[in-house]
């Protein structure tokens, strides 16, 4: 069976953001190479999808060079629900930027960075090379860099500075780190470093755990956990609508998946190393303390920044830092409960699918709001959802998703978080999450309030209508909010079988597919 | 609504299982129905109501289909976590079922007049219809999961018809407020439904209620029954709004009256004691007791004294609700089966009196313009139906016999005085609260009575005559309660309303605990023929109720400054202080980390990462290799010059003189490059030092050329900063360097111009085995061609969103 089908998906959208270069002086030609290629795209993923279902690995060896001497893509469950969430939000962003954006804007480079920017995140979530890891985030973080700064006006540009300094602060500690992984384990791919750890005396791997924690933190920088997480509200409300929904909805996964592939798959393999105080036990023993500290702060913080801010989509922005926070805290118990490894893994993924989906709607109808009204402040903004009930609905299925109200996607989010830290004894876990909660309902009944209720101000009442295509896309999006959280079975089917990666046993596929050089 | 359960087999022990089909035609239809509204609404218009109406009265029928019935049906929903899509069918669920879809044709019917010409009518009557189907779907589940989704589904519908006239600000408060208290106390019941299904093992409330005392000791094994219990109670009570979450409940009336009739009075706050008749079989013990008769009877006392401060119609209403709760809770708090007796006719009792009185209070503010007690009085001659069913309902609410609340109260004096009795103590807090409590409410229950009695206030204009739709049903609930309390009578006299005392008995049996399994459905109410503690303690209660109306303005002289002194008791201040304070919090929170400065930021990072590694490095107790590699002299030379040129870069005066010393460092490098024998390397590190200089200065050019001061502290924690950064890597290189594992590049060297055909293995590296890097890097070197493109573009465009 070939696995060629792997590099598909990365192909596919290297290819539309190179040809959307070459055509930009056509941009009918332009826009419709683009739409073909997002749609290209999803279909290779559904795609591989298919092939990887329900708990198949694919190995590809680029350039036929086997592993680990040359660099390996793997496609296994894992990678496949991240994929899968990138390939249903993608092409219904990039119908709505189509109508969002000015021609020239569009024109000169927003398709290609777009492009660019799956091409990033999809090559992280296939690659299972540790230094290749590192030239997808690069690419990721480019894009990103030419998205938040695609207004080019003083906020823009200086959001996009911070943004960059920050993030090449963050690629030099990833190098570091991805160099001194080299130096101690000998290998840079990661189902070699797995097995490396497995065999390696605990003399020898010392080193490690230090050098994975480093790499944590640069995970932690792309996933905008706190203390990492400055760069996030500035850069999340400069970029415009379209761009941040992808920036939130999938390109800050890419670090949540990094923590899950780099620290459950491969460091967990490390034998009993460490002790420390009270602690002793497997290098995950040692995650489970540090992604709880992460994953809280961000809880807190994100939480309760995001309640009184100004606009719209700065209170999105922030609530984001907290957002993640939720994806992480299941993390940081699965870390600790080697038995709730599965459990936690589909937590953090099924609530990263809920943030996915929910985050991308509410900043679009953001968009919506800021291109009809001109604004965003809610100080000015009212009575929309006497204006456009369909937006309103929108919004609010996004925002009670955020909340985790039944039975739309986020309540399964929350449950499944509220159960690893039940099954864990977390009692604290539990707390942090419970007050996180509360912050998220104050913040989305806030916004709702100021900006869907209350007496229609003049702004609202002089809107223009509202761009159908785009409200299409948004009540898309809120459609398959609902559609997840009805027809949950088969999702949390396939978020345990992502999560089963993070077992010995999943851990073991995984090796043997990668270094056995074909199919496991 | 008694007289559909005439000839039900409740006694009978086989009672057939109930059809999954009805159960999802039941709770699906008011759903589908809210769908279909929109379009019904444009057809129909203010007939919309009677669409509505229909469908209650579908689901009314359906709700009687299943009285007889008792046990789940389920279809698998999410089968890993065994959450199923299950129901459950037992009396309790009979009896709130039927009240959330009778009370729902009568409030509907009521909404043809009350709402007639009102704009927002689709939105309005589809919300309802969805509450009414989140409601049957609480009362009907037969899985926590499914339970949980109905609850906050009924949470929501609230927060929407609370706000439905979002032009006000009290609206919007009040929504937001409800939303807050109702939905947040459902997610530590939600814990507290994980805790039980991870120890159960199942989140099937069906199975549980088939083994209530295999479940307990589950529980009581783990070690987990007082945190479910008051996991499950915050949720309840929050919901139910007892002391100290009931500070919605009063705003919540800036909701249009039927809605507060039909949730905040009849049906969503009784969802909140209908859990804890739920989960009773399975909690029921010593801490039940404990936490709910206290928090009910405590709830019952305050409210009512808050009640007698009310100043207009409904917020006394809503006052006196959540004091009514309080005693549903404080019934289902006693251990035994009067207490279950208690709450269960008081469920059905309250929810016929006050949803009529809300009518009462609806017709009055509709046609006589205003709800404040100062601008009303003698409104029996305007509106003699409506007083007439007023006179019914408030007597029933302030238990006079023989009206229907009398006796439910008077089993709450009873369970108290046994309870009381048997525990001794401070147990006698219970009887002497209830009494306390019970004068209040009937003060205040006079207290309504007198708006339509006495004095005619010159300033009240005209009053119209309601018109049938809206009278009728306050009508029909008074005739209900009416029944109920002739019952009462007839009892005493030998011939008691058996339907009502059967069904009752039915439901007292499912909120019954294993203790009591066995006991049998022998409910019976009746005026009291002799005198009983409980009758002694009915007489004070309405003896002192008299005393407090005759005393009216003392008394109320003397509450009001009762809340003077105590505003505690009035709670508001919490959930204020909460939003208030996080609001708060938030701003400060906010700007106290997002300074805006860049170095911050970059700081923080780096200190967040050195703390993380460094905590590796620690725990694992790493060795730092002390015996270096020995230098040359040469290189030496050209480190020393590399680590003064950096010295000197930070200590520079002003750009130009940093730009330069920086590139001191760069050059030095260059030679360690060329000394470490890696020319390629080298050229490259000349290309990049060369074309980095350069463009510096050309931009140093647009800056300023001074640097701002630096303050001292700041310059001493980015100093510290700095030594650990510089610390994190050198340990790093060196631990790295230090190991000499099988690296992968002895297979680059042996395979290069074997396999691949190149002589440079740098290059071949590059080019060959690590294409796919080349090509990201190369796609970066595109990117950001491209984004100054955009930059330049788009900045003379100054085009903004």
């Amino acid at each position: 069976m070939t696995t060629n089908l792997v590099i598909a998906p990365v192909l596919v959208a290297l290819v539309t953001a190179i040809t959307c270069i070459l055509v930009r002086f056509a941009p009918r030609v332009q826009r419709t190479c683009s739409l073909v290629g997002v749609v290209a795209y999803s279909a290779t993923t559904f795609a591989l999808l298919a092939r990887v279902w329900p708990a198949n690995t694919l190995a590809y060896q680029v350039g036929n060079w086997r592993a680990p001497y040359g660099i390996t893509l793997v496609a296994d469950p894992l990678s496949g629900f991240m994929l899968t969430m990138t390939a249903v939000v993608a092409p219904l962003t990039l119908v709505y930027s189509v109508r969002h954006l000015k021609a020239p804007g569009q024109r000169v480079s927003y398709h290609t960075l777009f492009h660019f920017l799956l091409v990033g995140s999809t090559g992280a979530f296939l690659t299972g090379d540790l230094f290749n890891l590192f030239v997808w985030f690069e690419v990721t973080l480019m894009a990103s860099y030419g998205l938040v700064a695609f207004y080019s006006g003083r906020d823009g540009t200086l959001a996009a500075t911070r943004y960059v300094v920050l993030n090449l602060v963050g690629s030099s500690l990833m190098l570091l780190a991805v160099g001194g992984l080299y130096g101690v384990t000998g290998t840079l791919n990661m189902a070699d470093m797995a097995r490396w750890l497995a065999a390696a005396s605990p003399a020898e791997a010392t080193p490690v755990l230090g050098l994975s924690l480093l790499l944590l933190a640069v995970f932690g920088l792309k996933a905008g956990l706190v203390p990492f997480q400055w760069w996030v509200p500035s850069a999340y409300a400069a970029a415009p609508a379209p761009a941040a929904a992808m920036l939130a909805g999938v390109a800050k996964k890419v670090g949540v998946y990094a923590v899950i592939r780099v620290g459950f798959v491969v460091f967990a393999a490390a034998d009993p190393t460490f002790t420390l105080g009270g602690l002793a036990g497997d290098l995950l023993a040692a995650y489970g303390p540090v992604l709880f500290a992460l994953a809280g702060a961000s809880i807190l913080v994100g939480g309760l920044a995001a309640l009184d801010r100004p606009t719209f989509e700065e209170t999105l922005a922030y609530s984001s830092i907290g957002q993640v926070g939720f994806i992480v805290l299941p993390l940081a118990v699965a870390a600790a409960v080697p038995d709730l490894r599965t459990v936690g893994v589909a937590a953090a993924l099924v609530y990263a699918l809920n943030h996915a989906l929910a985050k991308p709607l509410l900043f679009l109808v953001g968009g919506l709001v800021e291109d009809a009204a001109g604004t965003t402040e809610l100080d000015v903004l009212g009575g929309l959802a006497g204006r456009s009930p369909t937006l309103a609905g929108a919004f609010l299925v996004g925002g009670l998703s955020l909340v985790g109200i039944p039975p739309l996607a986020g309540f399964f989010g929350k449950l499944l978080v509220f159960r690893a830290a039940a099954l864990g004894d977390a009692t604290v876990a539990l707390a942090v999450a419970v007050a996180g909660a509360v912050l998220t309902i104050a913040y989305v009944s806030r916004t709702w309030n100021r900006a869907f209720w209350g007496e229609r101000t003049d702004v609202v009442a002089s809107m223009g209508a509202l761009d159908p295509v785009r409200l299409a896309v948004v009540v898309a999006l809120a459609g398959c909010i609902v559609a997840v959280g009805v027809g949950f079975g088969p999702v949390y089917g396939f978020a345990e079988a992502a999560g089963h990666v993070a077992t010995g046993p999943g851990r073991d596929a995984y090796v043997r597919a990668v270094l056995g050089g074909g199919v496991a | 609504m008694a007289t559909f359960i005439l000839g039900l087999p409740y006694d009978s022990n086989v009672q057939p299982t109930p059809d999954l089909w009805v159960l999802l035609a039941l709770v699906g239809l008011p759903f589908a129905a809210a769908a279909a509204t929109p379009l019904v609404a444009r057809a129909l218009g203010n007939r919309t109501a009677y669409y509505a109406a229909a469908v209650a009265a579908v689901c009314f029928g359906l709700v009687v289909t299943l009285a007889g019935t008792h046990g789940g049906a389920a279809v698998s929903w999410v089968g890993p976590l065994s959450v199923s899509l299950g129901f459950y069918v037992d009396g309790l669920a009979t009896l709130v079922g039927a009240l959330a879809s009778g009370v729902g044709v009568l409030v509907f019917l009521y909404s043809a007049g009350y709402m007639r010409g009102e704009p927002g009518q689709p939105k309005y009557y589809a919300t309802m219809l969805a509450f009414m189907g989140s409601m049957l779907g609480v009362v009907y589940a037969g899985d926590l999961v499914v339970l949980f989704c109905f609850w906050e589904l009924t949470s929501v519908a609230s927060f929407l018809l609370v706000g439905h006239y979002s032009d006000r600000r009290d609206s919007r408060y009040a929504a937001r407020k409800a939303m807050l208290v109702t939905v947040g106390g459902g997610l530590f019941m939600l814990v507290g439904f994980v805790l039980l299904a991870s120890t159960v093992g199942t989140y099937s409330l069906a199975a549980m209620l088939a083994e209530p005392a295999a479940t307990r000791a589950a529980v009581e094994r783990a070690g987990l029954l007082l945190p479910i219990l008051s996991l499950v109670g915050i949720g309840a009570a929050t919901k139910s709004a007892q002391v100290p979450f009931h500070v919605w409940l009063p705003d919540a009336m800036a909701a249009p009256t039927p809605v507060s009739a039909f949730l905040h009075s009849a049906t969503m706050v009784k969802a909140g004691v209908f859990l804890l008749g739920r989960v009773r079989p399975i909690l029921v013990g010593d801490h039940w007791t404990e936490i709910f008769v206290a928090l009910g009877l405590c709830t019952m006392l305050v409210a009512a004294i808050l009640a007698v401060c009310a100043s207009e119609l409904k917020e006394l209403l809503a006052y006196s609700t959540v004091s009514h709760l309080g005693l549903i809770v404080a019934g289902f708090g006693f251990t035994g089966a009067l207490g279950s007796e208690t709450a269960v006719f008081h469920i059905l009792n309250h929810a016929a009196f006050k949803a009529a009185l809300f009518l009462v209070a609806g017709i009055v503010a509709h046609e006589a313009g205003t709800r404040a007690f100062d601008d009303l009085g003698g409104l029996r001659h305007d509106l003699p139906i409506t007083a007439a069913v007023a006179v019914v309902a408030a007597l029933g609410m302030g238990g006079v016999p023989p009206f229907n609340g009398f006796y439910s109260k008077e089993l709450l004096f009873e369970a108290s005085y046994e309870f009381a009795h048997h525990a001794g103590g401070l147990a006698w807090l219970a009887p002497v609260v209830a009494v306390v409590g019970s004068v209040f409410t009937l003060a205040y229950s006079l207290r309504f009575l007198a708006v339509f009695f006495g004095e005619r206030p010159d300033t009240l204009g005209h009053v119209h005559r309601a018109p049938w739709s809206m009278t009728g049903p306050p009508v029909a609930l008074a005739a209900i309660a009416g029944v109920i309390g002739l019952g009462g009578i007839t009892a005493a006299l030998g011939a008691p309303l058996a339907p009502v005392e059967s069904f009752v008995g039915w439901v007292v049996g499912a909120t019954l605990g294993p203790e009591a399994a066995g006991h049998a459905a022998s409910f019976h109410y009746y005026l009291p023929t002799y005198v009983s503690p409980a009758v002694v303690m009915s007489a004070l209660a309405i003896a002192g109720g008299i005393v407090c109306y005759l005393r009216w303005r003392t008394v109320r002289w003397a509450t009001r400054g009762l809340l003077g002194a105590l505003p505690v008791l009035r709670a508001d201040g919490w959930y204020d202080g909460f939003v208030y304070g996080a609001n708060h919090a938030s701003t400060r929170v906010q700007r106290a980390l997002w300074t805006g400065h860049l170095r911050t930021y970059a700081a923080w990072t780096f200190v967040g990462a050195v703390a993380l590694a460094g905590f590796g490095y620690l725990a694992t107790g790493i060795a730092v290799p002390t015996a270096g590699p020995t230098l040359g002299a040469g290189l030496t030379i050209i480190l020393a010059v590399a680590a003064v040129a950096a010295v000197a870069a930070v200590r520079a005066p002003s750009h130009v003189a940093g730009v330069m010393a920086l590139s001191v460092v760069g050059f030095a490098v260059t030679v360690f490059f060329v000394l470490a024998s890696a020319p390629d390397v080298a050229l490259t590190q000349v290309v990049v030092e060369t074309v980095t200089f350069v463009v510096f200065l050309v931009i140093l050019d647009k800056l300023p050329s001074y640097y701002g001061r630096i303050e001292r502290s700041r310059a001493a924690r980015d100093a510290v900063i700095s030594v650990l950064v510089g610390g994190l890597v050198t340990v790093t290189t060196l631990v790295a360097t230090d190991a000499s594992p099988d690296a992968i590049a002895t297979y680059f060297v042996e395979n290069t111009v074997e396999q691949a055909g190149g002589h440079n293995i740098v290059n071949v590296i590059l080019v060959d085995f690590r294409g796919l890097d080349t090509l990201g890097e190369i796609s970066v070197v595109a990117m950001a061609a491209v984004t100054v493109l955009t930059l330049i573009v788009m900045r003379e465009r100054g085009e903004t969103p």
